[in-house]
């Protein structure tokens, strides 16, 4: 456990001192939580702002840290030769993993709760809250974006890696239901939006705190593309360049 | 350090380390090592030398289990490196050539963390002392000097106390102060029963601390002997590695070397 633990504390600390992957995964989704509460530009389904706002914004959270910031970390890692030089030890494979995964959950735990604090003081009061259920859907949109990121980080050089996570990054922001809901994309766009993991996520947060059942179709498609891309990243992943 | 107490004259014994018979490596159509058998014993530095791209990266890098071979047969200490890879690492050091430390950790911590994965076998403050590093302490590793980020490099293969270390091109980049220290390190641990499989293309410095010499041309070997047998065959007019190299490799001195 203390080889684990050493390398749990390891991650945290290259993580909380890289500014940029703090400002992606903590600052970006908080601004655009205040901004577009207080802007009354974006079509909200009839909603409130913050109601609307509100679960796409946490889905924007775990996309961020569990693809973003993993798969960027990643890239250098392997770029670096870090995880070369770690395989000469005794760490082994499923601790650095385990390593990650429990470092992605406690900056999503800060994320999440530091959201709710924001979402809750501009007026955010969900419909209905299922513990389990919003549980199952963020470890289930974790598992997806984890998988997405590590298949990028795994194959690319680091460089080009950064490029295509931050470019993935907005489109399946602006595709994802996140703050324009799918139905006022054009029909085209739309049919292929609705089956992006971020609209998925998205979609399941809503229902989750709109206090209505989730929607089991959006379910299993989330569950296909975690599946998928954790499969993908275990069988592609290179270890280094 | 570690003691090896089988059969140790003067430090060396004739334990096998590690073994070696018919690598191959390729890559693509390249073959980088073509058909090489070797053994390393506890107790010595051998000194694995060549001209850039004659395959001695490739070759430590399978012998410390970082990259597959294409055929052949590699035992560390009893061990296939690839398959009992967990149970070879808590026995081994590696110094690779790129150094494979994130450029935001600092000092002290990346080595206390190397200390953790390997058991704490050692301190890090000792460890940091001994390669002149402890002022440096809470240094990140972009800001270290190439010669700091090599002597870095050699603690964390250090905080394995390793029966066998793997060093490749230590002294690359490192000023006259910082050889000595590395040389020092690394004659130190031969003593203490360790063997050393140093990789470079400084012949001079491999001349310093070799007990035993693998040289590599275009991925074969083409001298396996102690350093001092070569030294004796070669004649008493050619003592120096380089000129049994140029000898042996058919280089003239004014032929770059491929």
């Amino acid at each position: 456990m203390k080889i684990y633990y050493s390398q749990l504390r390891q991650e945290l600390t290259v993580m909380a001192r890289n500014g940029e992957q703090l400002l992606l995964i903590i600052g970006i989704p908080v601004l655009l939580l205040i901004f577009f509460s207080k802007i009354d530009v974006l079509p909200t389904d009839g909603q409130s702002n913050i109601n609307f706002l509100m679960p796409g914004i946490l889905g924007l959270a775990v996309m961020s840290t569990a693809m973003v910031s993993l798969g960027i970390a990643t890239g250098f890692e392997r770029s670096y030769g870090v995880l070369r030089r770690l395989g000469t030890t005794p760490l082994g494979a499923k601790r650095l993993v385990m390593a990650k995964i429990v470092a992605i959950c406690c900056i999503e735990i800060v994320q999440l709760l530091l959201l709710t604090v924001v979402g809750w003081s501009l007026g955010w009061r969900p419909d209905g809250f299922n513990l389990l259920n919003s549980l199952m859907i963020l470890i289930l949109g974790t598992s997806c974006f984890a998988g997405i990121g590590l298949t990028l980080a795994g194959r690319l050089r680091a460089e080009v890696n950064l490029a295509a996570q931050n470019g993935l990054y907005l489109v399946l922001l602006l595709l994802g239901g996140i703050l324009i809901p799918n139905s006022e994309l054009p029909s085209g766009v739309a049919k292929i939006a609705k089956v992006l993991p971020s609209s998925l996520l998205s979609s399941l947060l809503r229902d989750a705190f709109g206090g209505i059942q989730i929607g089991i179709s959006a379910l299993v498609g989330l569950s296909a593309w975690a599946v998928a891309a954790c499969v993908v990243a275990i069988i592609s992943f290179k270890w280094s360049d | 350090m570690r003691t090896v107490m089988v059969m140790i004259i003067s430090g060396q014994s004739n334990e096998i380390a590690l073994s070696v018979r018919n690598l191959i490596v390729d890559y693509g159509d390249l073959r980088a090592v073509n058909d090489i058998s070797f053994d390393v014993y506890a107790g010595q530095v051998t000194v694995v030398i060549g001209p850039n791209g004659a395959g001695k990266t490739s070759t430590i890098e399978v012998c410390s289990g970082v990259r597959a071979a294409t055929s052949g047969s590699v035992v560390v200490l009893g061990l296939d490196p690839k398959k009992d890879r967990a149970k070879l690492n808590q026995q081994i050091g590696v110094m690779l050539q790129d150094g494979g430390v994130y450029p935001s950790a600092r000092v002290f911590e990346v080595v206390a963390h190397y200390c953790n994965l390997f058991g704490n076998k050692t301190d890090a403050t000792k460890l940091l002392k001994s390669v002149d590093l402890l002022a440096q302490s809470k240094t990140t590793w972009r800001k270290l000097s190439g010669g700091e980020k090599q002597r870095l490099s050699l603690a964390l293969a250090l905080a394995a106390e390793p029966r066998v270390a793997f060093l490749d091109e230590p002294t690359s980049g490192v000023d006259i102060f910082g050889r000595d220290l590395i040389r020092g390190i690394v004659r130190q641990l031969a003593e203490s029963g360790c063997a050393v499989i140093l990789a470079t293309h400084e012949l001079d410095e491999a001349q310093r601390v070799a007990d035993h010499v693998l040289m590599f041309q275009h991925g074969s070997l083409i001298a396996n002997s102690p350093l001092r047998e070569l030294q004796d065959s070669a004649g008493s007019s050619t003592r120096s590695l380089e000129e049994i190299f140029r000898s042996l490799a058919n280089i003239s001195k004014t032929t770059e070397p491929r």
